[in-house]
């Protein structure tokens, strides 16, 4: 019982010689931590919405589920969907020749981090040199919907400073956006919200921001 | 410890069990975090990002099985992405950062450490709210019994008891972290989670 108040003594700060040096180092280990300011640190209150927005924001962008009964009912209009691909297929070789071979793999990706005022968004970027300039597919479906002269604004921006603007979007999900400028330049990429008051400066509100690493 | 059903629709992403399972285990996984990271904005975005890791992962894990050390894993592995991220950044511009940036501090802790943080957390956060309190004053404000007794204003008789009470909580608490040499403390789980 001795040996044991001499552990809790010394733990608590109180010091004793009687405690052999592997009990004192271990002690003061678990000392070192109480004194840690991350064992102390609480997160914010909203980070729980935060956290549940994230995860319900990923599984409405999961892949769905396809019941054995719903195969089965499709299979049996097997022939219209066989119908139904030669169609696409002619329709995909129509889109090649008028427009060209235009869905290569993405040069460059990016996550982008939502800002306090997106709370719990997640998004991705991805970007593709073309002969027309650099294609920026966006896809951020948790952001919420803006209208009635709200919109969002996609810019790029160097290490300057400088902005470019890439394009408007009332909504996140499959954005295409298009830049004149090389994106190995202007390597990070923002959303901010916008209004429709002739003003085509920035307004500051950033909702998510991405950069390209090098 | 959250029933099997609960780890279930967690993994099902339904919104009550991930709010319990975040509020089970969100403190725990952000005082790793925050000890990984030592910023707070980057420990909350880890934070969040653990718990999506661990949905994302939860159809392998076996709900059978206690969620904490599958995720103080994925807690200290987010983290050290994050941290390396930062790493990177601070590569590039080393002149813009400042220099208590955690990118530029040591490399970050061993997972037995990440493991000590949760457990003593966890022995913490089972103190009575008048215990914790002065185990916080005494050791994270470095205080005497005296000035702790002067700021809460209760005696220091009172203080040194509950000093007392809450230290020898603690020891029973946490004697398996000072008595198990480091290779028999319970290991860290493996991400896939068992299946």
């Amino acid at each position: 019982m001795a040996r044991d108040d001499d552990l809790v003594a010394y733990l608590a700060g109180e010091g004793s010689s009687r405690l052999d040096p592997d009990e004192i180092g271990d002690l003061n280990e678990l000392r070192a931590v109480l004194a840690d300011t991350s064992t102390w640190d609480e997160a914010p209150a909203d980070l729980e919405d935060r956290v549940v927005a994230a995860i319900a924001a990923e599984a409405r962008q999961a892949p769905p589920v396809v019941d054995l009964k719903t195969a089965r009912e499709r299979r049996r209009f097997g022939m219209l969907g066989i119908g139904a691909t030669i169609l696409a297929a002619a329709a995909a070789v129509l889109a090649f020749a008028v427009f060209g071979p235009d869905r290569e793999k993405p040069d460059f990706s990016m996550a982008l981090q939502a800002t306090e005022r997106a709370p719990g968004v997640t998004g991705k970027a991805e970007l593709t040199k073309t002969q027309s300039g650099w294609r920026v597919e966006l896809d951020a479906s948790g952001l919420s919907r803006l209208d009635n002269g709200r919109f969002y604004e996609a810019w790029l921006r160097d290490d300057a400073g400088t902005l470019i603007p890439i394009g408007t979007f009332n909504e996140g999900r499959k954005v295409t956006l298009w830049a004149g400028v090389p994106v190995t330049e202007y390597r990070t990429l923002t959303v901010t919200i916008e209004s429709d008051d002739g003003n085509q400066a920035s307004s500051g509100e950033k909702v998510l921001s991405g950069t390209i690493e090098p | 410890m959250l029933g099997a059903d609960t780890v279930t629709r967690f993994a099902a992403g339904d919104g009550d069990a991930v709010r319990a399972v975040y509020r089970e285990y969100g403190r725990l996984v952000h005082a790793v975090t925050s000890r990984v990271l030592r910023d707070r904005t980057l420990a909350e975005e880890a934070t969040q990002q653990t718990f999506v890791q661990a949905w994302r992962a939860a159809s392998s894990f076996d709900p059978h099985r206690e969620l904490a050390p599958w995720l103080v894993t994925i807690a200290r592995r987010v983290a050290i992405d994050v941290h390396r991220r930062e790493a990177r950044r601070a590569h590039d511009s080393v002149d813009l950062v400042g220099t208590s940036d955690p990118a530029l501090v040591s490399p970050p802790p061993s997972a037995e450490h990440i493991y000590e943080v949760w457990e003593v957390r966890q022995a913490v956060d089972a103190l009575p709210d008048d215990e914790r309190e002065i185990v916080r004053l005494q050791h994270l404000e470095g205080l005497t019994h005296q000035v702790i007794a002067e700021r809460l204003g209760v005696p220091v008789g009172t203080v040194k008891s509950r000093s007392f009470r809450a230290h020898k909580r603690l020891a029973a608490r946490l004697g398996h972290l000072r008595d198990a040499p480091p290779a028999n403390r319970p290991a860290t789980a493996d991400v896939d989670g068992g299946r």
